[in-house]
C-alpha cells in the first residue's frame, strides 16, 4: 500500500515538472522580462505599447480580423449545420468527417494552398485570363484582408460545423414543428425559434472561432505580411527581427491575458452545453422536395469546394510546370537550391520533422496517460489538473516559442542551441490532445472491471497491463496519431526554437518562400505538398479509430 | 469459516453498515436479503476487500484479514454488471484468474472447457462476450469466479438483470453448480422467493444490521419481526392493541398474546372455506379484492370486525363482494416483536 502510494506519486511528478519547467518557467520569464527588463519593475515598454497607435492599432486589427471571421464563418456554418442535423443522405457522415480535414492541416500549407488558388498567380486567375483571353488578373486578393478572413474561415468552417449540428441533432426539430403549426414561417423560424434555441452553441463555437483566428500566425505571416501584423505576427517580428524582447514580452503578456479571459468564456458556454445536450434523441428526415434538395445540394457543393479548391490547386501548382506534368519539385528536394539561406536540403528537414515527431509523440503519450489518470482520479485535487493540464492549449505558439527562447538559454537549463528543444516545445502543444482523446476512452472503462481483475488475483500492476491498456488501445493510438500530427505541422513555436541544421518541414517551408527564385518557390510547394499528404493519412487513422460521438474539443 | 464481526462502513457522512455480524459455514450457500439500500453490497466488497474503510473484524479460519489486499484474498466475486472484460473472449474472460496464478497453457484450456461445460455453455469460447445474451453473460461470469477455485463465492444480485423467466430457472441451477463445486457461498438478492430456491441459510438485513438468520423454511414461518414479516410479503401484521383483533384472539384461545407488540395471521393458516384443522375457527367475510397469479388465486377479505387478511386459494368460486366463508387455525396466530 506505502510503496504502490509512493510509486504513483513519482508517476504524477512527471507531468507536473515537464509542465512547470517547460510551460510555466518560460511564461514566468516572459513576465519578468516584459515587467523588469534590467532587473528592476519598469512599466515603459507598456507606456510605449498603450501609447502608440501603431501597436493600439495592432491589437485593434487582431480584434476585427478574428471577429470578421468569426461572423463569416458563423454565417456560412449554420445554414449548412442546419441541413446536416435536419436530413439524412448518403455521404452525410463522410461529409461531416472530411469537413474535420482542415483541423489537422498544418497553416503553412494551407496559406500556400489559397495563395496557389486565390494568388496573382493563382489556378483560378489562370484558368479565367485563358478562358476569357483577359490581360489582366480578375481576381486581386494577394496581401488582401479578404483572402486571411478566406483562410481563417478554411479552418474554422468545420469546427463550427461540428459543433452547431451536434448540437442541432440534440435539440431536434419537434419545437420547431410545433412552432409551425402555431402559424411560424421560415423567417420567423429562423427569428424566433432556430437562432434563440442555438445560441449556446453559436456563443460556444463563436468563441472558439475568435480564439483560433485571435491567435493564427502562420497564416497571417504568410499571406498578410506585416501590413497585416496581428499581435501574434508582431510578437515574432519584434523578437526576432527587431530584437526588442521587452517589447515582444509585453506583447506576449497583452496576448496571455486576452487568451486567459477568452479560455474563461470559451469554459462557460461549454457548460451550458452539455447541460442542453443531457436530454435528446437525434432526427433526420430524408429531402423530398425540390428545394429541400437544392439546398442540400449548396451546402454539400459549397463545403466540398471550401474544402478540395485550395488543396487540389497546391498538389496541380506542385506538379505542373509550364504546362507539362513533371516532378521536378520533388527530385530538386534532396538538394538546396542555390541562393537559398538554408542550411541543409530540404529533404532533410522531412527527417528531421519524423524524428522530432515521434520524440515528441513519445513523451506526449506517456505524460498525457499519466496526466488523463491524474484527471479521473478521485482525488482531491483532481479538479485542477484537468484545466492544468489545457493551459498549453490556450497559449498561443508564438507565444510559447518565445518563452522558451528567453527562459531556456542559459543555465541551468541551456537547451537554445539543442535540437531536443523542439520536440519539448512540440510535446507541450501535443499533450492536450493526448489527454482528450484518451479520457474518454478511460471514461468508458468501468471501475468494476479494475476491481473483478483483483477479486481474480490481478495485483495494480497486472490490471493496468491486462484491462487499462487493452481498452485504452484505440484512445492511445488517437492520441498517438494527433500528437504526430501536430508535432510535423507546428509552426508559431518552431519558428522561434528550430535553428540552422535541425530546421522542420513547415519552417523551410516559410524560408523557401522567403528566398528568391522560382526554384525555391516550386520546393516548397513540393514540401507542403509531401506535408499535407503526412497529414491526411494520420486524419485518416484518427477518423477510422474514434469512437462515435467520442470527441472532446 | 468467514466471521463478521461488528462491522460498520460510511460513505462520507452517510453510514451504509451498522454493526453487522455474520458467520458462514463450510459449504453453505448463505443469502443475504434485504432492501437496496441496506449496505448488502458494501458488504460483500468489505468482504472481498474492495473497500478497506470500515470498523470491526472480517475473520477467515480464524485470521483477521483486513490487511490482506483483493488479489491475495482467493475469494470469487460475481459483480452485478457481470463486469465481463469486453476485450476478452468468453475463454479469456474465464482464463483470466488462472493465469494470474500461474497455471501452463495445457492446464488453463482444459479447465476452461470443464467450466463451460458445467456452465452449460459447451462451444462458445471462443465468442466475442458483446454478443452474447444476458443468460449467457451470467454463466460466463459465475465460470469466471469458479474458476481459480475460491475459498469463498459472493455473488452480488446475480440474476438482477434477467427477466423474470430466467431468474427462476438460473436460480436452481446456480445452486446445483455452486453445490456441486462444494463452495462456501454469500449470495445477496433483494427478492425473497430467489433466496428460497437458492439458500441454506437467509440472513434478512436492513441498515441497522442482520434481522434475522434462519433457514429458508423457518424463516418463512417464523419471522422473528414484523420487518421481517413485511419484507417477506407476509402483509396481515396488525400492532397487538388493535381492537379488531380481540375478538379473534379471544375465540381461538390466544388472548394472551395481546401483549406482543406485533401480531401476524400468518397467510399459511388462513384457508378457503372450511379449514383442515380441526381447531380452525371459521369467520364470514367480504371478498375484497382476488388477482390471479397463475398456480394460485391471491386473496384478500375483511372479516366482520373489520380485519383485513391476505391469503391464496386454489379455486375463486365467489364473486368480488360476495359472504365468504374463511377459516383462520390457532397456529396462524404468531406474536412478534418489534
Amino acid at each position: 500500500m506505502q510503496r504502490a502510494r509512493c510509486l504513483r506519486g513519482i508517476l504524477y511528478f512527471a507531468p507536473l515538472a515537464f509542465l512547470g519547467v517547460f510551460y510555466v518557467y518560460p511564461l514566468l520569464s516572459i513576465f519578468d522580462v516584459s515587467l523588469r527588463p534590467a532587473g528592476l519593475l519598469d512599466l515603459s515598454s507598456f507606456v510605449r505599447l498603450l501609447s502608440s497607435d501603431y501597436y493600439i492599432g495592432t491589437l485593434l486589427f487582431t480584434i476585427y480580423q478574428a471577429a470578421l471571421s468569426t461572423a463569416v464563418t458563423l454565417l456560412l456554418a449554420t445554414p449548412c449545420a442546419f441541413a446536416l442535423a435536419r436530413y439524412q443522405f448518403r455521404g452525410k457522415t463522410m461529409l461531416l468527417s472530411l469537413a474535420t480535414l482542415p483541423f489537422v492541416l498544418p497553416t503553412v500549407v494551407v496559406a500556400l494552398a489559397f495563395a496557389t488558388l486565390l494568388g496573382a498567380n493563382g489556378l483560378l486567375n489562370d484558368a479565367l485570363r485563358t478562358l476569357f483571353t483577359l490581360d489582366y488578373e480578375p481576381i486581386q486578393l494577394e496581401r488582401t484582408l479578404a483572402m486571411i478572413i478566406i483562410a481563417h474561415v478554411f479552418y474554422n468552417f468545420a469546427v463550427a460545423l461540428r459543433i452547431i449540428t451536434g448540437y442541432w441533432s440534440a435539440v431536434g426539430f419537434s419545437v420547431e414543428e410545433a412552432a409551425r403549426c402555431l402559424g411560424a414561417d421560415e423567417l420567423a423560424l429562423w427569428r424566433e425559434i432556430r437562432l434563440p434555441l442555438l445560441r449556446p452553441a453559436l456563443l460556444s463555437a463563436g468563441v472558439l472561432v475568435f480564439i483560433f483566428s485571435f491567435t493564427s500566425f502562420g497564416v497571417i505571416l504568410i499571406l498578410g505580411g506585416i501590413r497585416f501584423a496581428t499581435l501574434e505576427v508582431q510578437i515574432y517580428y519584434q523578437a526576432v527581427s527587431m530584437f526588442n524582447l521587452p517589447l515582444a514580452a509585453a506583447l506576449s503578456l497583452v496576448q496571455i491575458l486576452s487568451m486567459l479571459a477568452m479560455m474563461i468564456i470559451y469554459t462557460s458556454t461549454q457548460k451550458r452545453l452539455q447541460l442542453a445536450i443531457a436530454s435528446a434523441k437525434s432526427v433526420a428526415k430524408r429531402a423530398r422536395t425540390l428545394r429541400e434538395r437544392l439546398g442540400l445540394g449548396i451546402c454539400a457543393a459549397l463545403i466540398s469546394i471550401l474544402l478540395f479548391a485550395p488543396l487540389v490547386a497546391l498538389a496541380l501548382r506542385s506538379v505542373v510546370v509550364a504546362g507539362q506534368l513533371d516532378f521536378a519539385n520533388y527530385a530538386s528536394l534532396a538538394e538546396k537550391s542555390r541562393g537559398s539561406l538554408l542550411f541543409i536540403a530540404p529533404l532533410d528537414a522531412v527527417f528531421n520533422s519524423l524524428r522530432f515527431a515521434l520524440i515528441a509523440m513519445t513523451i506526449a503519450l506517456c505524460l498525457g496517460l499519466i496526466a488523463s489518470y491524474m484527471i479521473e482520479g478521485r482525488g482531491p485535487l483532481s479538479r485542477i489538473w484537468d484545466p492544468l493540464f489545457m493551459l498549453p492549449l490556450a497559449t498561443s505558439a508564438v507565444t510559447l516559442g518565445f518563452g522558451f527562447i528567453i527562459a531556456l538559454d542559459e543555465p541551468p537549463l541551456n537547451l537554445r542551441a539543442s535540437w531536443l528543444i523542439i520536440p519539448i516545445s512540440h510535446t507541450l502543444v501535443a499533450l492536450p490532445f493526448v489527454i482528450r482523446s484518451v479520457l474518454p476512452s478511460l471514461r468508458t472503462i468501468p471501475r468494476s472491471l479494475r476491481e473483478a481483475a483483483q477479486t481474480l488475483g490481478a495485483t495494480p500492476v497486472d490490471s493496468l497491463l491486462t484491462i487499462d491498456l487493452p481498452l485504452l488501445g484505440r484512445g492511445i493510438a488517437v492520441g498517438a496519431t494527433f500528437a504526430f500530427t501536430v508535432s510535423m505541422g507546428e509552426f508559431g513555436a518552431s519558428l522561434f526554437v528550430a535553428q540552422r541544421e535541425s530546421v522542420t518541414i513547415p519552417v523551410v517551408i516559410y524560408r523557401l518562400l522567403g528566398d528568391p527564385g522560382m526554384a525555391s518557390y516550386r520546393q516548397a510547394l513540393a514540401m507542403s505538398v509531401v506535408l499535407m499528404l503526412v497529414c491526411a493519412c494520420a486524419f485518416v487513422v484518427i477518423e477510422r479509430l474514434r469512437i462515435a460521438g467520442v470527441g472532446e474539443f | 469459516m468467514l466471521q463478521v464481526v461488528n462491522v460498520s462502513h460510511a460513505y462520507g457522512d452517510i453510514a451504509s453498515l451498522r454493526h453487522v455480524s455474520l458467520e458462514v459455514e463450510p459449504g453453505e450457500i448463505d443469502c443475504l436479503l434485504g432492501p437496496s439500500g441496506c449496505g448488502k453490497t458494501t458488504l460483500l466488497r468489505i468482504i472481498a476487500g474492495l473497500e478497506t474503510e470500515y470498523d470491526g473484524i472480517v475473520r477467515i479460519n480464524g485470521e483477521d484479514i483486513r490487511a490482506t489486499p483483493a488479489h491475495k484474498r482467493g475469494f470469487g466475486l460475481m459483480f452485478q454488471d457481470f463486469a465481463l472484460f469486453p476485450h476478452l473472449s468468453v475463454a479469456g474472460n474465464i482464463a483470466y484468474g488462472l493465469k494470474r496464478r500461474g497455471l501452463g497453457r495445457g492446464e488453463i484450456r482444459e479447465s476452461v472447457q470443464s467450466l463451460l461445460r458445467r456452465v452449460g455453455l459447451n462451444n462458445l469460447d471462443e465468442r466475442d462476450v458483446a454478443s452474447l445474451s444476458g443468460g449467457q453473460k451470467q454463466r460466463v461470469a459465475l465460470a469466471r469466479s469458479l474458476a481459480p477455485n475460491p475459498r469463498l463465492l459472493m455473488l452480488d444480485e446475480p440474476l438482477g438483470s434477467l427477466d423474470a423467466q430466467l431468474r427462476d430457472q438460473l436460480a436452481l441451477e446456480l445452486r446445483r453448480i455452486i453445490k456441486d463445486a462444494g463452495l462456501s457461498a454469500i449470495y445477496v438478492t433483494h427478492d425473497h422467493r430467489e433466496a428460497y430456491a437458492v439458500a441454506d441459510r437467509i440472513a434478512v438485513m436492513d441498515i441497522g444490521g442482520v434481522r434475522q438468520l434462519d433457514k429458508p423454511f423457518q424463516l418463512y414461518r417464523q419471522p422473528a419481526s414484523a420487518y421481517v414479516a413485511r419484507f417477506l410479503g407476509l402483509t396481515n401484521v396488525y400492532s397487538a392493541g388493535d381492537s379488531r383483533l380481540e375478538r379473534l384472539l379471544d375465540q381461538l384461545g390466544k388472548g394472551n398474546l395481546l401483549n406482543a407488540a406485533w401480531i401476524l395471521i400468518h397467510p399459511a393458516g388462513i384457508s378457503f372455506g372450511a379449514g383442515a384443522a380441526k381447531d380452525a375457527l371459521e369467520l364470514t367475510a367480504t371478498l375484497e379484492d382476488a388477482v390471479f397469479r397463475g398456480e394460485h388465486y391471491q386473496l384478500t377479505a375483511v372479516t366482520g370486525s373489520e380485519l383485513r387478511l391476505s391469503f391464496t386459494a386454489r379455486d375463486l368460486p365467489s364473486k368480488i363482494g360476495d359472504a365468504i366463508r374463511v377459516s383462520v387455525s390457532p397456529d396462524a396466530i404468531l406474536p412478534l416483536p418489534d
